[in-house]
């Protein structure tokens, strides 16, 4: 498990092993109703209970900008600096043959489709799934933000999208302020956020 | 630039140990196996990050314990510096300077500058493409710390394109197997070549930086290189130093002109088209940076298949020179100059070329297992340090 050590581990193994079997149940229940209720957002993949994120459905939201990360963790890395106000789109990876990971294993159809406007994007339409007339006559994403990290796989990711999603909005990307080759997580807030203020139209 | 001191802490076979440098030469003297080469290998790590001994970060780490911690004082024109190394057993090395834990570890260098040469160095002439191309690459380091990323970017694009061909070829063999005689013999047309597109482009912009910088640094250093050489053989032997870029590169409008990074890209591309079925059936990239060479010539002839013993020396020792002006004259101060165990093997009139190019103008360390092993030119002015099991202590007089 990520961030345990051997030696906590043998510690946590240890302690659980000397515990009532009952209490051992609850936990394994716990842990089993939670991945059986958490799952993705269905517009955005983000984590979620709801089949709709609490993001998706905050109408106080601007639903014409979309921002692109590459995992749930920078959804609320992001959502920390308070910078940005529009919804989010997760790829769940980034591009990378060694880990054979290829485009159709990411969320990147399910985007074009969501800036093609040839998916449900209000929370009516998707719960109530049916298609109101007035729903399709709602502004249309105006900027799809792509906030993948600088690495070379982040890049080709980028570049692949951009590719994609051009000939239906404005695209473009935060460059400022990134530690070369560092990850979106690892950066600090204010660091974020001026890379989001510094983002720039990609040719 | 001068390191006056440098720290060891639990670094290889030193437990605790700290040098003051003293003279502009200082010269460790020691049986083997002592610790001798284990100093030069702290004062290049300080340089560039690297050690051309090992990859491995915990093989630095004194036995037994779990971290290893160096560090070195430099002045330079522009103030003084402290670099620090922390090396661990188990978990990733950390890099400060001036105390301050640096975020990106390439900001490290060009602090302090140095140009190694050893016995190992015979192999620039003799050794393969890769042994050429390593020793441009520290140069480049060197001339330009952000070469250092350059470099890295490249490896990586390069690794995730071969992964892609990889799996491609094996699709490639396994339809050849089970299916019928219809295999494609030139790439398939779907969402994968546009994903291959794009490692193609990666491949031609990461690799063009590459390339380019390398064309740079050769014609920064070929002069100079020829000079010495044509010094130390009485105008005898012309030194010939040529980047061999695996993409051909478009001729040059004016002499010394090397092209843009759009044309080098465009080239790059191209020499990919060429070899697409040969990369597509292989299953790798055949092309690019990573098949470079250099070609050293002497009057016209390959060096390496016609020199004799005493001119590949000779070349060697000119390349060395090459570094250490370049070096100077790029970055505006003189580097450090680390000796391992070379001095020995180089004949008098070598050293003493050497002894006079250095005066007290640049930094040396010199180890040696003899101190009358040279010329006592070499000697006088200088600081002997003694090296005995890990620990180094200047010579008594008893
Ligand atoms: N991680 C380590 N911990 C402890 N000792 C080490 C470690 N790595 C290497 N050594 C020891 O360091 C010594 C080698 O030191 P070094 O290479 O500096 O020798 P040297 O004085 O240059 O010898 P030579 O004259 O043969 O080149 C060896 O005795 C080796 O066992
Ligand atoms: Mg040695
Ligand atoms: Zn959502």
């Amino acid at each position: 498990m990520p961030g345990i050590g051997p030696k906590s581990a043998q510690r946590l193994a240890l302690h659980l092993l000397k515990r009532p079997d009952a209490e051992i149940e609850a936990l394994a229940n716990a842990l089993l109703e939670a991945k059986s209720q958490v799952g993705q957002c269905r517009q955005c993949f983000h984590l979620s209970a709801e089949p709709l994120c609490s993001i998706c459905q905050d109408m106080r939201r601007d639903r014409q900008t979309l921002c692109v990360v590459t995992d749930s963790r920078e959804v609320i890395a992001l959502e920390k600096t308070r910078e940005f106000r529009g919804l989010y789109h997760v790829l769940g990876g980034v591009i990378s043959p060694m880990d054979g990971v290829g485009p159709e294993a990411l969320t990147i159809q399910q985007l074009v489709q969501r800036v093609a406007g040839r998916s449900p994007s209000t929370p009516q339409e998707i719960q109530g799934g049916q298609p109101s007339t007035q729903a399709s006559n709602l502004p249309k994403i105006k900027e799809v933000i792509l906030a993948i990290g600088p690495s070379v796989e982040g890049e080709t990711t980028t570049l692949y999208i951009a590719q994609l999603i051009k000939p239906f909005t404005k695209v473009t990307r935060i460059a400022f302020g990134l530690p070369v080759g560092g990850d979106l997580e690892y950066a600090d807030e204010v660091t974020l956020a001026r890379a989001l203020e510094g983002r720039q139209e990609l040719e | 630039m001068y390191l006056q001191q440098l720290q060891l802490k639990q670094f290889r076979n030193y437990a605790e140990q700290t040098v003051d440098f003293c003279a502009p030469k200082t010269i460790l003297v020691g049986d083997n196996a002592q610790g001798k080469s284990n100093v030069l290998e702290a004062i290049e790590l300080l340089a560039t990050l690297n050690s051309h001994r090992t990859h491995r970060d915990r093989e630095l780490v004194q036995w037994g314990q779990a971290i290893a911690h160096i560090q070195g004082t430099v002045t330079r024109d522009a103030g003084p510096a402290e670099l620090g190394m922390t090396f661990r057993q188990k978990a990733r090395r950390t890099v400060a300077v001036n105390g301050q834990s640096l975020r990106r570890q390439l900001d490290g260098l060009g602090i302090l500058n140095a140009v190694q040469f050893s016995s190992l160095d015979l192999d620039l002439v003799r050794g393969g493409p890769e042994r050429r191309r390593a020793w441009l690459d520290g140069l480049l380091v060197q001339l330009e710390p952000v070469y250092a990323h350059v470099l890295q970017q490249y490896n990586r694009v390069l690794r995730q394109r071969n992964a892609l061909l990889r799996a491609q070829a094996k699709r490639l063999r396994g339809e050849a197997v089970t299916g019928d005689r219809s295999t494609p013999l030139l790439p398939e047309t779907d969402a994968n070549t546009d994903n291959q597109a794009l490692w193609d482009a990666q491949l031609a912009v990461a690799g063009a930086r590459v390339i380019r910088r390398r064309s740079r640094a050769l014609t920064l250093i070929a002069p100079h290189a020829q000079t010495w050489q044509q010094q130390m053989s009485n105008a005898q032997e012309m030194l010939q130093l040529t980047y061999c870029p695996n993409v051909p590169l478009p001729a040059e409008d004016a002499e010394t002109k090397i092209p843009s990074q759009e044309i080098v890209q465009q080239a790059f591309l191209a020499a990919i088209r060429a070899k697409a079925t040969a990369e597509y059936h292989q299953g790798m990239s055949l092309v690019g940076p990573h098949r470079d060479d250099i070609s050293l010539e002497i009057n016209g002839q390959p060096a390496r298949q016609f020199g004799s013993q005493g001119q590949q020396r000779t070349v060697v020792l000119s390349l060395k020179l090459a570094e250490l002006m370049t070096v100077e004259s790029v970055i505006g101060e003189p580097p450090l100059l680390l000796l391992d165990d070379v001095l020995a093997e180089l004949d008098l009139t070598r050293q003493d070329r050497l002894l006079s190019t250095i005066q007290d103008r640049f930094q040396t360390v010199i180890t040696t297992t003899h101190l009358g092993a040279f010329d006592a030119g070499w000697r006088s002015g200088s600081q002997v340090l003694e090296v005995k099991e890990g620990a180094l202590r200047s010579p008594s007089l008893s």
